[in-house]
């Protein structure tokens, strides 16, 4: 986890996304507190989202804000489309734009195909797939007028790879990645760029789960161990950056080379 | 107060170059948004955006440009415009003059009849509704 002490100007001092305006669905833990902090460090204006942890949602605010950084945080179901739409039309009263959306916001609802219910197939394809289709729809009417925007989704390494027990989860990445392409080949004309981040194994709470298999995953994994949810925020604020105008429709994996399917 | 068709020209045309990034004297009345103008699908949107923030108006999608006509078997046949499709056509885009296309209603003309007179003509009927209101 960053510490505030990190809380630092990346690359050369210079501030990728000074004066930016960017969302983010789900950034209360996790990769999207890694994120929040990143585009907070980068210069951006966060408005982050948040569904149950409002109070870590809160603490990262206050915690950030003592460090001159403009973030806000809002309560938000990412299935519901008014509730999206309150985020979207929040910041723009407060803000007046949106430059950056980072569609982060998902759930995971594991089990063996054999055995998983119609409910946890619906819930992780609505959550995962319809809050990007949600918050990217909202936003790209503003990002369209604008002529410029950037749109991240957050894809899986499972979606190109499978994973056991994760028929719905990898589902849900793989149509992202399908709608990453997609909407980037309808908005590269008005400079709006869309690309997803496809991690493999991340250190975060999530994967607290699975840590009695952790020494059994961290050997299939060619650089030996999980990332730090930092460099996968790194890898985003990239894409968010002016740096990454010409990068659109990709879904590009940070995995350690776990894709590679490689043994070490 | 109700605009003249000048200026709801002027302001079509500021929409149009924001759009499109064409520069003011390549837009006229008779310039055709997709032949002259260089206009593609989405832009269609941004154009229609752009209008409802000069003009102060709610354009319902589908008024002024039509939508999903052409995925219709009933409206398309052998890439003419069938007579249903004509009817249905003039019954969506009453502000538009079909005259010309309907001698020769190829798919691949339709895009003739979007020009630059036709929005202006559409939001000067808009506008005049709005302020007579």
């Amino acid at each position: 986890m960053q510490s505030v002490a990190d809380l630092k100007v990346s690359t050369n001092g210079r501030k990728r996304l000074d004066g930016k305006v960017a969302i983010i669905s789900g950034g209360s833990r996790g990769i999207g507190d890694a994120i929040v902090r990143k585009f907070a460090a980068e210069g951006a204006t966060v408005v982050f989202t948040y569904n149950k942890n409002k109070e870590s949602a809160e603490k990262t605010v206050k915690e950030l804000r003592g460090l001159n950084a403009q973030v806000e945080c809002l309560p938000c179901s990412i299935q519901d489309s008014k509730s999206v739409q309150d985020v979207i039309d929040k910041t723009i009263e407060k803000f007046g734009r949106v430059d950056i959306l980072v569609n982060n916001a998902g759930i995971i609802r594991d089990g063996l195909f054999l055995t998983m219910d119609e409910s946890a197939w619906k819930d992780v394809i609505d959550t995962n797939v319809g809050g990007t289709f949600l918050f990217s729809k909202a936003v790209c009417e503003h990002m369209v007028f604008q002529k410029k925007g950037r749109i991240i989704n957050m894809s899986s390494v499972v979606s190109k790879i499978g994973s056991v027990g994760q028929a719905n989860y990898v589902a849900s990445k793989g149509a992202i990645n399908a709608f990453t392409k997609a909407l980037a080949a309808e908005l590269a004309s008005k400079g709006v760029t869309v690309n997803a981040v496809a991690p493999g194994l991340v250190a975060t709470e999530m994967i607290e789960n699975v840590k009695g298999l952790a020494g059994d995953l961290t050997k299939r994994i060619p650089c030996g161990r999980f990332a730090d949810p930092e460099e996968v925020a790194s890898l985003i604020a990239f894409l968010a950056s002016d740096d990454a105008g010409y990068i659109t429709g990709q879904v590009i994996l940070i995995d350690g080379g776990l894709s590679l399917q490689s043994r070490r | 107060m109700e605009k003249t068709k000048d200026q709801i020209f002027q302001g079509v045309r500021e929409c149009l170059v924001n759009a499109l990034g064409v520069s003011e004297n390549q837009v006229s009345l008779d310039s055709s948004l997709v032949k002259d103008l260089g206009a593609e699908s989405i832009d269609f949107l941004d154009v229609v955006f752009r209008l409802e923030k000069t003009f102060g108006i709610k354009i319902p999608r589908g008024d002024l440009f039509p939508e999903n006509l052409l995925t219709n078997p009933a409206f398309v046949k052998d890439g003419k415009i069938t007579p249903a499709g004509l009817t249905e056509l003039k019954r969506k885009l009453s502000h538009v003059d079909f005259t010309q296309f309907e001698e020769n209603p190829l798919v691949s003309r339709l895009s003739d009849i979007f020009t630059v007179k036709m929005i202006v003509d559409y939001l000067f009927e808009k506008t005049s509704v709005k302020a007579k209101a």
